[in-house]
């Protein structure tokens, strides 16, 4: 059974990744996830400078799913490298380094530092946080995202991945800018605005007052939003949204996404990652597949 | 590192008004937690509520080969997942994930004095074992390093007092407050503390108007004091950063994890917001 996917320059043992935001700096899972078992990490966004990150309540339960406002609390880059990024490099997987920047520039720098460094196996651009105010949300346009990843592509040698925001009127052309700009992959979707009010009190429940929906509500939503993109984008795309157990894994392969990463489950169900990466050659074989890539993007449909 | 596992639900009694005990056979997490740390529980084949809650450690119990094996938790029911956990019998299971969280520092002094206010009893009984050399925890010596633990333990009403039997039992001096003055002292738990003889150390826990109380009178009395917090969180295990408060730094204050930091914290080195 051959589990490997190629997405762009991008080569990973099996596509099971977990998200940015949603699996610390790894080291706090040390013990409970063998890490060798999956595809790939993705560290906790990093920004230039450090950030406290939004008041809390950042985060509320709401139906299937959660909202959150952390608001991209971080040590910042040089605290990373020094003290996250040696433990990082040690783990048997690939080490996605996810990045914000607060300007063009300031990605620049960010995707020129991570570039500089060895034993990163790719670099995620958030172009879509959306907790952060005062910055842009790039992924909400082409230009920008063109823009973004054609710098971050000419400083830094790593493949590049573009993570693109939901809350847009059309994903596809920003995808699409993505690609022109030289993206190996885009992952999509970053999460959805929303919010929640505690109505007795007359106060919105989060202290950012909106948040992003992730969880298993979100996961229609995303599954369509990866299907529509893989037929019109000539661009491998990462799926995530509400990825809970091997059935989403499979769905969304289908639906045209060669990776997927899990977020929310990591949180509530922290050793789904392990059992889900085990369950997928017995799920291929469900298929009569001997590989994930000839299941990506199989989905029979008639319209 | 934590165990993240399915166990079985032995006991799961009323200990006073809408206060519940709940005992599980986890002997992996039984031989490892320690006083102050807690764990997450969820319902298995449910995705409402879709995340774990917390819950401290109240006490670990040992099986008739004297190897610790159940673990105990004392609950209030306050909301879904509290609401489901009083409707559970012996032999139904939960998902629990822990040992997480710090736990209680080191304490030697000749007398400390405990403060709950509300379901903030739970994490103290433990502790009050530990300290008086009455039971060991985490495959540590247990050894007496207090001479005198006092509770002081505040409550709305006295309907919802719940473990004072066991806090006696443990060998603390227990004294009650009542909001109405059903029981023991009439008014705030920390109006009875200042009343009290005055303690070489205070761990708080509460709601935070006693937490911000307790901390100005041990600063006043220049004395060290811990607080245990309690904060909603989504994953407990430091991957989430939900569950964070303000903690003072050389450069002025940052946000901290509550369940990897903490949920014990220096007093002195909290900013309370006015």
């Amino acid at each position: 059974m051959n589990l490997s996917v190629q997405l762009g320059r991008l080569h990973l043992k099996n596509p099971i990744l977990v998200a940015s935001g949603t699996f610390g700096y790894a080291r706090e899972m040390e013990g409970v996830v063998d890490f060798g078992t999956l595809g790939g990490i993705i560290p906790k966004t990093i920004t230039r400078q450090p950030r406290q990150g939004n008041e809390p309540p950042r985060t509320v339960e709401t139906a299937s799913g959660m909202l959150n406002a952390i608001g991209l609390d971080n040590d910042g880059i040089d605290y990373f490298l020094a003290n996250h990024l040696p433990y990082l490099k040690s783990l048997p997987t690939a080490i996605i380094a996810n990045v914000a920047g607060k300007s063009e520039d300031e990605f620049l720098e960010l995707a020129g530092i991570i570039g500089r460094h060895e034993g990163l196996a790719a670099l995620e651009l958030n172009l879509s946080c959306p907790n952060v105010s005062g910055g842009i949300d790039f992924a909400t346009d082409p230009a920008l995202t063109y823009r973004v990843v054609k710098k971050a592509r000419d400083v830094c040698p790593l493949p590049i991945i573009a993570k693109l925001t939901p809350n847009v009127t059309d994903i596809v052309p920003i995808a699409q800018a993505a690609h022109d700009a030289g993206a190996d992959a885009v992952s999509l979707v970053n999460t959805f605005i929303g919010m929640a009010i505690d109505w007795r009190r007359r106060r919105p429940v989060l202290g950012n007052v909106t948040g992003g929906l992730s969880g298993p509500a979100i996961k229609p939503l995303a599954l369509r939003l990866v299907w529509q993109v893989a037929r019109h984008v000539d661009i491998p795309v990462i799926g995530i949204g509400g990825i809970a157990n091997i059935d989403d894994v499979m769905e969304f392969l289908l639906a045209g996404a060669s990776a997927v990463q899990l977020g929310t489950v990591n949180f509530y169900d922290p050793t789904a990652s392990v059992r889900i990466s085990g369950e997928l050659p017995e799920a291929l074989d469900v298929l009569g597949a001997t590989s994930v890539a000839e299941i990506i993007g199989s989905l029979e449909w008639r319209m | 590192m934590f165990i993240h596992s399915q166990f079985e639900i032995v006991e799961n009694v009323l200990l006073a008004r809408d206060t519940y005990r709940l005992r599980l056979h986890a002997p992996d997490v039984a031989r490892s937690i320690r006083p102050g740390q807690f764990v997450m529980l969820r319902l298995p084949g449910t995705s409402d509520p879709l995340l774990g809650r917390p819950f401290a450690l109240y006490d670990v119990a040992f099986d008739n080969r004297q190897q610790p094996a159940f673990l105990d938790i004392v609950y209030l029911v306050v909301g879904k997942l509290t609401g489901a956990l009083a409707a559970l019998r012996p032999g139904d299971s939960l998902i629990v994930w822990g040992p997480l969280g710090n736990g209680f520092p080191a304490i030697a002094c000749p007398h400390l004095a405990l403060v709950a206010g509300g379901i903030g009893q739970t994490p103290f009984l433990a502790c009050i074992k530990a300290v008086l050399g009455k039971q060991s925890y985490g495959g540590l010596q247990s050894k007496q390093t207090v001479d005198k633990v006092t509770l002081c333990y505040g409550v709305r009403r006295a309907e919802f007092l719940a473990g004072v039997d066991d806090f006696r039992a443990a060998g603390a001096e227990v004294f009650v407050a009542t909001d109405d003055g059903s029981a023991g002292f009439h008014g705030f738990v920390t109006d009875l503390v200042e009343q009290l003889p005055r303690p070489d150390r205070l761990i708080g826990c509460g709601p935070e108007p006693m937490m911000h109380r307790l901390a100005l009178l041990a600063k006043e009395w220049a004395i060290p004091c811990h607080l245990s917090l309690e904060s909603p969180m989504a994953c407990g295990a430091g991957i989430c950063f939900s569950c964070v408060t303000k903690v003072r730094t050389e450069s002025g204050w940052d946000f901290r994890r509550v369940c990897v930091d903490g949920p014990v914290f220096d007093a002195a080195a909290l900013v309370f917001e006015d």
